[in-house]
C-alpha cells in the first residue's frame, strides 16, 4: 500500500514536472536566436509582396512582428537617455507612442521590395550583463552582405530586440545622440514634431 | 539601415578628393577657432565633438554647396552617363586606390591581407581592363578597406576630437594627416583636372542614395552624420570587432535600470552621456 502510494506520488511528479517542462516550452522558450529569426523570415515576407501591399500594407503586416520581436518601449527609454526623468508622465507616453509608430513606419519605408535578399545566422554570444547577441549578415544578390547583430534582452519569460548593429553601427547609440541633443537644444516639443514629420515623410514615398 | 555603410564610403571618397591648401588653411583656421571658443557658452559638451559649434555651421555650409553645386552637377552627370559607364569608372578610380590599401596593409603588418590585395590590383589592372572590371570581386576577392587613418589608429595614435572639413566633410584630428598620406599615396591625385572632375562627379553620383537616406532617416542630420562616421571609422579601426558597441549596449542599458533603482533621486551628476564617446574605448 505504501509502495503504491509512493509509486502515485512519483507518477505525480513527474507528470507534473513534465507537464511544467512543456509549458515552459510552448509559452516562453523561444531563445534569442528564434526571436530573431522569427522576425527575419517575417520581414522577408514583407519584403517579398512589398509591391502590391503598398507602404499602408507593409505597416499594417509589420506591426506586430515589430512590436512582439523589440522591446520599442525599453528603446524609446535608453535613447532620451538620462532626459527620461525630467519629462512628465505624459510626455513619456507620447514618446514611446511616437517611437513605436516611426520604429514600424521606417521598417515599412526602407524594406519595400524584394530583389533575392536573405538572412543566415553566424553566430549568438551572451554579453556581460546577460544579455545575447545573435551575429547574422544579411546577403544581397550583387552586393556585399550587412552584419546585422541583434542584441537582445529577457523581457518577463521573452526575448526582446533592444539594439541592432548593422556593420558596427549601433542603432540605439545613434538614436541616442539625436534624440539628447534635439531634447538639449530644441526641447521635447521640437523632438515629437520631428518623429512626427519622419513618419509622415515615410508614409508618402 | 544597410545604407548608412555605403552613405559613409562615399562620403570618404569624397574626403579624399583633397585640395591641400583648402586643408591647411582649414587646420590653421579652425586650431584658431578652438583657442578662442570659451568652453562655458556651451551648455553640453560632448567629448568627442568639442568644436560642435564651429563643425555645425560648416556642415550647413557644406550641405549648401552640395545642394546647389555638387548634387545639379551630378544629378546632369548621372542623367547622360549610363549605368555600366558609372560602374566602371567607380571600378577604374577603386582599383587605383587599391595601390594605397596595399601600402596601408603592410604598414599594419597584415601581409597576407597585403597579398591578396597586390593579387586584387593584378587581376583588376589586367584581366579588369585597367580596373574598368572588377573582375576580384567575382572571383570572391572582396575589397579590404584599409587607409592611413587606420594604420595610425592601429599604431596607437589617438583619434582626437571630430571635425568638420569645409567642401570635405567628416573628419577627425587624426583623419587629416590621414588624409594627406592617401592623396599623396594615390595615382589619381597626380593627374590634373579633368580626371579629377570625373572621380569627384562619380563619387557624388554613387553617394546620392545614401545621402537620401540620411535626409529620410535623421532627426538631426549633423548628428546622425557625426555619430555615424565615428562608429563606422571606430568599426574599421578595430576590424569589425564591434566589441566597443556591445559593451555601450550594456552601458546604455544599465543607465535605465539603475535610473529604475534610484527613481525620484535628482541626477546631480549630469554630463552628456559619458558612454557614448566610443574613442575613449577604441583603445
Amino acid at each position: 500500500m505504501v509502495l503504491k502510494n509512493m509509486r502515485l506520488a512519483i507518477v505525480f511528479i513527474f507528470c507534473l514536472f513534465s507537464a511544467v517542462n512543456a509549458f515552459a516550452q510552448d509559452g516562453s522558450g523561444a531563445t534569442a536566436r528564434q526571436v530573431v529569426e522569427k522576425f527575419q523570415t517575417e520581414l522577408i515576407a514583407v519584403m517579398k509582396n512589398g509591391k502590391q501591399l503598398g507602404y499602408a500594407g507593409r505597416y499594417d503586416k509589420l506591426n506586430d512582428p515589430v512590436s512582439n520581436s523589440h522591446d520599442l518601449t525599453k528603446i524609446a527609454r535608453i535613447v532620451v537617455g538620462k532626459e527620461w526623468e525630467k519629462l512628465s508622465e505624459a510626455q513619456q507616453q507620447k514618446l514611446v507612442d511616437v517611437f513605436i509608430r516611426l520604429s514600424i513606419a521606417s521598417y515599412a519605408h526602407n524594406f519595400k521590395d524584394y530583389s533575392g535578399e536573405s538572412f543566415v545566422f553566424d553566430s549568438e554570444e551572451e554579453t556581460a550583463r546577460g544579455g545575447v547577441v545573435v551575429h547574422s549578415r544579411l546577403l544581397i544578390p550583387d552586393d556585399k552582405p550587412v552584419k546585422f547583430d541583434y542584441m537582445l534582452k529577457e523581457k518577463g519569460n521573452s526575448w526582446r530586440i533592444i539594439n541592432i548593429i548593422a556593420n558596427g553601427v549601433s542603432d540605439l547609440a545613434l538614436k541616442r545622440s539625436e534624440y539628447t541633443t534635439i531634447l538639449q537644444r530644441e526641447g521635447f516639443d521640437a523632438l515629437i514634431a520631428k518623429i512626427n514629420e519622419k513618419i509622415d515623410n515615410y508614409s508618402k514615398q | 539601415m544597410p545604407m548608412n555603410k555605403s552613405y559613409i564610403c562615399n562620403r570618404n571618397a569624397k574626403i579624399q578628393q583633397t585640395f591641400l591648401s583648402v586643408l591647411i588653411g582649414v587646420a590653421i583656421t579652425l586650431g584658431g577657432c578652438a583657442t578662442t571658443k570659451a568652453p562655458e557658452q556651451q551648455q553640453i559638451v560632448n567629448k568627442a565633438d568639442p568644436y560642435e559649434n564651429v563643425n555645425r555651421k560648416i556642415y550647413i555650409f557644406n550641405d549648401t554647396v552640395d545642394n546647389y553645386v555638387a548634387e545639379p552637377i551630378s544629378d546632369a552627370y548621372k542623367w547622360i552617363t549610363p549605368q555600366f559607364m558609372q560602374t566602371g569608372v567607380f571600378n577604374f578610380f577603386n582599383n587605383l586606390k587599391t595601390i594605397n590599401v596595399v601600402i596601408n596593409d603592410l604598414l599594419q603588418a597584415k601581409f597576407k591581407q597585403g597579398a591578396a590585395d597586390t593579387g586584387r590590383f593584378a587581376l583588376n589592372t589586367t584581366l579588369g581592363l585597367a580596373g574598368f572590371v572588377d573582375v576580384g570581386k567575382s572571383v570572391g576577392l572582396e575589397q579590404n578597406e584599409e587607409d592611413f587613418e587606420q594604420t595610425l589608429a592601429v599604431w596607437g595614435i589617438p583619434q582626437g576630437a571630430y571635425l568638420v572639413i569645409p567642401l570635405l566633410g567628416p573628419s577627425t584630428v587624426r583623419g587629416i594627416p590621414g588624409t594627406l598620406f592617401d592623396t599623396a599615396a594615390n595615382p589619381t591625385s597626380y593627374v590634373g583636372m579633368p580626371v579629377q572632375l570625373v572621380y569627384m562627379l562619380n563619387a557624388r553620383a554613387s553617394a546620392e542614395g545614401a545621402l537620401k537616406f540620411i535626409d529620410e532617416a535623421a532627426l538631426d542630420p549633423y548628428v546622425f552624420t557625426r555619430e555615424s562616421f565615428l562608429q563606422w571609422r571606430n568599426n574599421l579601426a578595430t576590424n569589425g570587432k564591434a566589441e566597443a558597441s556591445l559593451d555601450l549596449d550594456d552601458e546604455l542599458d544599465s543607465d535605465v535600470d539603475s535610473a529604475t533603482t534610484k527613481d525620484k533621486i535628482p541626477a546631480v551628476d549630469n554630463k552628456a552621456a559619458p558612454a557614448l564617446h566610443l574613442d575613449a574605448e577604441a583603445k
